[in-house]
């Protein structure tokens, strides 16, 4: 048997900081993760709050958490929590060296790939629009054969958008991949981790745009956490550089993610990698274990308390059938509506948030899971990430910023 | 004025069969449709090419024009035609003595229905369920309804026929009892124009009777529902379907790699009733477990509906009932020459009701230049040098799709276009094996309009994916290429999804659902296309 004070399942954004918070507590940490998480997906940015439920941004995070819906999980974390998670996170990136901007004040507005601005709040240095505001020159640099990445639409709409009106050209860099193979973010990356593919970068850059001006590149920076890329490209080129949001794989995320198994070794924290945790054991309330299953045989593995942050969905946190929802592990209840018409617009972008998006497992205000008839189901399961219900991340711009503060907050409560 | 000497209202398959019909014959003809090609019933169904044998009772003359007009598609449109051939399966509860009139309606019609035993079927079809009593082999195939039409158009082109997409007829115009052309209302710019003419062919498919109507002449046309599903994983090798009179969601159509089941029936308020509901897939995977019992383990794609133009001389025969036969209708009876309505009918026969019609049109304008369509293959083979040429640059089992898909000419054009630029070999969809330059080359088409009419010339964003990846490609591809249609970026990435949710959001759960998860995070949570923006610095 393997025992630990604290068990996390689940190795995206929420488990990752609710292992670092508890191990920073003083607690032996196991982290049981199936895959990846989605930071590798979604990126890097810490999406605290952007709008409300009418799709109006607020001004800044901290003035939406005031607002957020009785059911929502800030409002379960408390608006003190949300704050000293950010506070974590922000030390967290200084100490490792990769520091991170923002706070609860302000709204960042940062630029994507479809040549949209989208609200956020904790950005890594690379993300940091502040150089915009130094210049009027702004080359979209793309790479040859990056197949998701098109240079010209992010400058033809950006220039349209408030604050960023401002001169555009376009740059295109050739890593010279042989042709007809598929190139990806996380290709480029690993060419500029090499001093040769960044050398070469830097010439094909010089010879293309004028010093002086803001550089909007696909992020593709490296893939480490530390900004020794982006210092040296800038330093040789002359010119501010700013990583776009852009589809995945997502090096933002990956540079944050390495930084937390990072730290979470240092820390003492175990990961177990490819275990699926399968079953609970359960006896009066509390769990006593949860049992993995791999392709050899089942292990289990006790703890004082278990935080489940194993996903929604998209993770596997949560199973759907049709008109139902099902949390496979503990079987806590699920609210979902019955009927599946009622589980979606018939719009798939408007101005309203999507019911599917909010299916999730209600918690109490120590993140503990309810029973149906309001009681608490465990007393020691603590409920992080995206399966807690109420909120629709992609609608409200709250992806990882959910996992940040209930992460934090389900391991200051074990 | 833009003149034609024959209208044809109407892209489905009767239209398109009709347009290449007239034009082989020397016709000027110009199509035009309200949409985009196959947006109604004939790209919403099952796909297939059906043997007869489902008519064989019922029909025996719509199962023997099936089992004629089966063998001559096989012909002329191969690159369209899966020859995948059909099993009809009876189950215990499936009435015997049917059994025995099908086998006898079978032999009359002239369908090869080859019984052998369940063990060899079970051999050659392991999933199908093991309560099977009898089984046939039948020659049923699988089609692809929109490659079918884009084929028999570009056949029409090469003999100066004409299309019009995105353009409805809103006034059929007439003078002494004779028509003298069509108002037509562009869908995209309401721009409204009228176009000279001497004939009209109303092949609206269910809007027949809206068209008919707008000339003070009743067609009877009640739109039925049928709505389907697709699967992601092909369940069997053959067509399957259940030895039993015609029923809700009994015939599985293998196509690629995926399958389709179907279809229900219901009446439609409107040809444009076509979004499915989760009730109406739910029954479906019921019915259907009993032909595949784990069913439900299988993943999902999305659903969708069309509507049956079930014609009836009498309004009241609904549904099922109502003939699947086709009838054409010379509106001189109802006092107004140069217009005849084709209503009815089925895809398999499509260009059978297309010679039909171009006969009629003929003897009205005296060319007695008879039909060719069954002969002339629609699109010519590509040559082997051009296919070694195209395997240089396309992915291994890429080229035969794509010299399927295309055709010869069009092939050539897209191998060149790869030749000269090494990027335009990309990968836009990995699902399909899409390269760049085919989609350059779908959205140059002067029937193009938006990525979903792309889309259905490439099936870019049909597969397991449902577009989260290549829809950003392609608009990436139009938009530097400057044929984004004067539409902004965010607006086609917002069209495509859009119509990919349709068929998704009845069947909302399980891997369905997960995929959603991940295209909603990319293009609402990361790319923020919905708009959120920042209205304090305003």
């Amino acid at each position: 048997m393997r025992q630990s004070d604290v068990i996390v399942i689940g190795g995206g954004f929420a488990g990752l900081t609710a292992a670092a918070v508890a191990a920073k507590r003083g607690k032996t940490v196991t982290v049981l993760s199936k895959g990846v998480g989605t930071l590798t997906i979604s990126g890097g940015t810490i999406d605290l709050l952007g709008c409300g439920s009418d799709g109006r941004p607020f001004a800044s995070p901290a003035a939406g958490l005031a607002l957020v819906d009785p059911d929502h999980p800030y409002s379960k974390i408390g608006k003190e929590a949300v704050q000293a998670a950010v506070d974590f996170f922000l030390d967290l990136c200084e100490t490792a060296g990769f520091p991170y901007r923002g706070n609860l004040q302000e709204m960042k507005w940062i630029p994507t790939a479809a040549g949209t601005i989208k609200p956020t709040c904790l950005v890594p240095k690379t993300m940091d629009t502040a150089p915009l505001a130094e210049t009027d020159m702004v080359y979209a640099v793309g790479f040859h054969c990056l197949k998701d990445y098109y240079p010209h639409i992010v400058a033809k709409n950006l220039q349209k958008l408030p604050g960023y009106d401002k001169t555009y050209h376009i740059a295109m860099v050739d890593p010279r991949f042989t042709a007809g193979r598929d190139v990806s973010a996380l290709d480029i990356a690993r060419w500029l981790d090499t001093e040769s593919g960044r050398q070469d970068c830097i010439e094909q850059l010089r010879n293309t745009v004028k010093p002086g001006a803001v550089l909007l590149l696909p992020p593709v920076l490296g893939t480490r956490p530390d900004y020794q890329v982006l210092q040296e490209l800038e330093q040789a080129v002359r010119c501010r550089i700013i990583e776009t949001v852009a589809l995945p794989p997502a090096m933002t995320g990956f540079r944050l993610r390495n930084l937390l198994l990072d730290h979470l070794k240092s820390a003492g924290v175990r990961i177990v990698e490819q275990a699926f945790v399968a079953k609970a054991i359960v006896e009066n309330g509390r769990c006593l274990a949860v049992v993995t299953q791999n392709s050899d045989r089942e292990r289990s593995y006790s703890a004082q308390a278990f935080i489940l942050a194993n996903g929604g969905f998209y993770g596997g946190g949560l199973l759907a059938e049709p008109g139902k929802a099902v949390e496979p592990i503990f079987h806590l209840p699920v609210k979902a509506p019955a009927s599946q018409t009622q589980w979606s617009n018939p719009r798939l972008f408007s101005r309203e948030q999507q019911p599917f998006a909010k299916i999730g497992i209600a918690v109490d205000s120590t993140l503990r899971p309810l029973a149906e008839n309001g009681s608490l189901a465990l007393e020691n399961v603590y409920i992080a990430g995206r399966s807690l219900a109420g909120y629709d991340f992609c609608f409200e711009k709250s992806g990882n910023g959910v996992a940040l503060a209930s992460g934090y907050q389900a391991a200051m409560m074990v | 004025m833009e003149k034609a000497s024959v209208v044809v209202i109407g892209g489905g398959a009767t239209g398109v069969g009709i347009l290449r019909d007239l034009a082989m014959r020397g016709v000027d003809v110009l199509l035009l449709e309200q949409r985009d090609l196959v947006n109604g019933s004939s790209s919403r169904y099952h796909g297939l090419l059906h043997s007869g044998g489902r008519y064989a009772v019922k029909d025996a003359a719509a199962g023997k024009e099936c089992i004629e007009e089966n063998t001559i598609l096989r012909k002329i449109g191969k690159h369209c035609v899966e020859a995948t051939e059909g099993f009809f399966i009876r189950l215990p509860e499936d009435d015997k003595a049917f059994e025995e009139k099908w086998v006898e309606g079978c032999r009359k019609v002239g369908i090869p229905a080859i019984p052998i035993s369940p063990e060899e079927a079970w051999r050659l079809e392991p999933n199908l369920t093991r309560r099977i009593q009898s089984v046939y082999r039948v020659p049923d195939a699988a089609i692809d309804g929109f490659r079918m039409a884009w084929q028999n158009v570009a056949s029409a082109r090469r003999y100066g026929g004409r299309v019009r997409t995105y353009s409805e007829v809103v006034a059929i115009e007439q003078s002494n009892q004779q028509i003298t052309g069509v108002k037509i209302k562009s869908f995209l710019t309401g721009a409204v124009e009228t176009i000279a003419c001497d004939f009209i062919v109303n092949a609206a498919g269910s809007w027949a009777g809206k068209i008919a109507g707008l000339a003070g002449i009743q067609v009877h046309v009640q739109p039925d529902r049928g709505t389907l599903l697709a699967f992601n994983h092909r369940l069997s090798s053959r067509v399957i379907n259940r030895l039993r009179p015609a029923s809700d969601g009994d015939i599985f159509v293998p196509h690629g790699s995926i399958t389709i089941l179907g279809t229900t029936s219901s009446p439609a308020e409107s040809p444009e009733d076509n979004l499915p509901s989760t009730q109406e897939v739910l029954a479906m995977m019921k019915i259907g477990e009993a032909t595949f019992e784990n069913l439900g383990q299988y993943r999902l794609l999305r659903a969708f509906t069309g509507t049956r133009p079930l014609y009836s001389a009498d309004p009241s025969a609904k549904g099922r009932g109502a003939s699947r036969n086709f009838v054409i209708l010379d509106h001189a009876k109802d006092n107004l020459t140069g217009f005849a309505s084709i209503v009815g009918g089925k895809f398999t026969t499509y260009r059978l009701m297309a010679e039909k019609m171009s006969d009629l049109v003929c003897r009205y304008l005296k060319i007695t230049t008879p039909c060719r369509t069954a002969e002339e293959p629609l699109v010519e083979d590509a040559s082997p040098q051009l296919l070694a040429k195209a395997r240089q640059y396309f992915p291994a089992y890429g080229t035969e799709l794509a010299a399927s898909r295309l055709g010869a000419e069009r092939l050539e054009k897209v191998v060149n276009s790869m030749e000269q630029d090494p990027e335009k070999r990309q990968l836009v969809c990995e699902c399909e094996n899409v390269t760049l330059a085919e989609i350059e080359t779908a959205a140059k088409d002067s029937t193009s309009y938006c990525l979903s009419d792309v889309r259905r010339k490439t099936r870019m964003g049909m597969g397991t994916c449902q577009g989260a990846f290549c829809i950003f490609r392609s608009v990436g591809a139009v938009d530097s290429q400057n044929l984004a249609w004067g539409q902004s970026t965010n607006d086609l990435l917002k069209e495509f999804l859009q119509g990919r949710w349709n068929g998704i959001r009845p069947i909302l759960w399980g891997s369905v659902l997960r995929e959603m998860e991940l295209t909603r995070g990319i293009y609402e949570g990361m790319l923020n296309i919905n708009g959120v923006i920042d209205n304090e610095t305003k």
